[in-house]
């Protein structure tokens, strides 16, 4: 037998972390660093966790980055089936941040590669940042 | 006060649809309670743990609890991911460490075949931070663990082959354990054939999506006594950790930090400062294979970047330094997410017992761990059990 067909969507709470969002849109990738204890957040919070202080800036995350690992994704997830042949999921480190991101060049990254960090929207709307070898 | 297990219980692993979610825990239930020698009524507390999710029963503890007979006690209901079981085997631990009961059971169980492969993997990978992770970027499991596999080969020199090592081993133990998923053995050129499904992750690295369940019924030193049990297996080391839920929060990709503090924890405790000299076995968690070598690593099997080598040389294999996952570790006896740290703990209870039959290791030490890890190093836990 199947069961009814449940349907699970979720409405996001952005409101703290909207900067994040726009700056995306802007071409621009942030993270918060807290003014109380120095900590660096990315993700970006509004609260720091270590020190509990809720004031926090916005450091744009720039420069050069060192891919310290990746997946190329071959089976993609539900929700993913637009990517077709897959996606390279990559984290690379920018100074105090490490960042999530997609890789654009071409075939697979490698551990130790110099990357710039882009942002764009993939094929189902949504905001996300981009890695391609320097 | 020392804490034992008194039974235990595992159903047959595998697709599994032939039955509920409290049907195959009752099979693993059943089993334990007729292991244990105790009757239904003298369990006090019931701990079932499940991720959930992929079963069609989202809040399963109730139905499984009444199912198996223990409406009015308990359920407590616990999620740690992928180690669900271990935090089951924690709860019903520490509640009778604490006095407030003298026998308790963990049940782990999972229904995961209940959805389809794309509709598991878009819940697995959820099991991060949703916004930044799988929202943004489509992380799943073996893409979590590939990532850390990437790393540990560019900085170690660990290679595919390595990785396939212990797929082949896993499988060649589950081909003799008849609760297994996967009951049959395999070639490395098979395991080196197999398509990528997150590179450098193949289909044969991966553990499959498995149904099943375990139970174990733990009692007070004083309860056994009383009740005259004359094979306790002793809980003496238990640890506990956890790290970020981001990935791009972790300070490296070369290992687990919540493994190496979980296993110093549980070290300390039951007085181990050499695991190789002292324990006989180990049941560890190895989802995806690169898992098993940073876990070599991370318990202090070996040294950081020789995991791969240890595979290599049989240390993990019967008749090697420590006999690693005898019943064919996640990777091929399943790994039904909830049920699985009991199912290790299954393993070990058996193997001190020297109730393995064919898969039995020799015994000097009298001294087994389970490792079980949640999500990718989210959650880490570490028991030690000994005769
Ligand atoms: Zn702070």
């Amino acid at each position: 037998m199947e069961s009814r067909t449940f349907i699970l969507k979720h409405v996001l709470p952005v409101s703290r972390v909207e900067r994040y969002w726009k700056g995306l849109e802007e071409g621009k990738i942030y993270g918060t660093r807290c003014k109380s204890c120095g900590a660096s957040f990315y993700p970006p919070q509004a609260d720091c966790s270590f020190c509990y202080s809720s004031d926090v800036e916005w450091v744009e995350v720039g420069g050069e980055g060192v891919v310290e690992c990746f997946t190329r994704i071959q089976r993609p997830p539900q929700g993913f089936e637009f990517a077709g042949s897959g996606y390279t999921i990559t984290v690379a480190r920018f100074g105090e941040f490490k960042v999530m991101g997609w890789f654009k060049g071409e075939g697979l990254p490698k551990v130790g590669m110099r990357v710039k960090a882009e942002t764009g929207r993939d094929e189902s709307g949504v905001w996300k940042v981009y890695f391609v070898p320097t | 006060m020392r804490v034992g297990v008194i039974g235990v219980g595992c159903s047959k692993f595998g697709v599994r649809r032939d039955v509920t979610l409290q049907e195959i825990a009752f099979e693993a239930v059943k089993e334990a309670v007729v292991d244990a020698g105790v009757s239904r009524e003298d369990i006090e507390l019931s701990v079932v743990g499940t991720a959930g999710t992929r079963s069609y029963e989202l809040m399963p503890a109730v139905p499984v609890n009444e199912y198996c007979g223990f409406a009015g006690r308990g359920p407590l209901r616990v999620e740690a991911a992928c180690a669900t079981g271990s935090a089951a085997v924690y709860a019903a631990y520490s509640s009778i460490k604490a006095g407030l009961v003298d026998v308790a059971i963990a049940i782990g169980c999972e229904k995961m075949t209940e959805v389809d492969t794309a509709t598991s993997l878009a819940v697995g990978g959820r099991g991060g931070s949703y916004l930044w992770e799988f929202h943004q970027y489509g992380t799943t499991f073996p893409g979590h663990y590939a990532m850390h596999a990437s790393a540990h080969m560019a900085r170690y020199g660990t290679t595919e082959k390595q990785m396939a090592m212990v797929a082949v081993k896993n499988h060649r133990n589950a081909a003799r354990n008849p609760k297994a998923h996967f009951q049959k053995e395999i070639t490395l050129e098979e395991a080196l054939a197999s398509s990528y499904v997150a590179y450098p992750l193949r289909l044969f690295d991966c553990s499959p999506i498995s149904d099943g369940a375990a139970a174990a019924i733990l009692a007070s030193e004083k309860k056994i006594k009383e009740l005259g049990v004359d094979n306790p297996v002793w809980i003496s080391g238990v640890g506990y950790s956890s790290d970020t839920a981001n990935l791009s929060r972790r300070k490296d990709y070369g290992g687990l930090m919540a493994t190496v503090a979980a296993s110093r924890m549980a070290y300390k405790m039951a007085g181990i400062d050499n695991p190789l000299k002292q324990l006989d076995v180990a049941s560890v968690h190895d989802c995806f294979t690169i898992a098993e070598i940073m876990a070599y690593e991370d318990l202090g099997f070996c040294r950081k970047g020789e995991g791969g080598r240890f595979i290599e040389d049989g240390g993990s294999d019967f008749g090697g330094h420590i006999p690693v996952n005898t019943f064919g570790g996640l990777k091929a006896k399943g790994h039904p997410l909830g049920a699985t740290g009991v199912a290790m703990v299954y393993e070990v209870v058996k193997q001190l017992r020297e109730e393995a039959g064919s898969l039995q290791v020799d015994l000097k030490n009298y001294r087994g761990l389970t490792h079980n890890i949640g999500g990718t190093g989210h959650f880490g836990w570490v028991f030690v059990f000994e005769v």
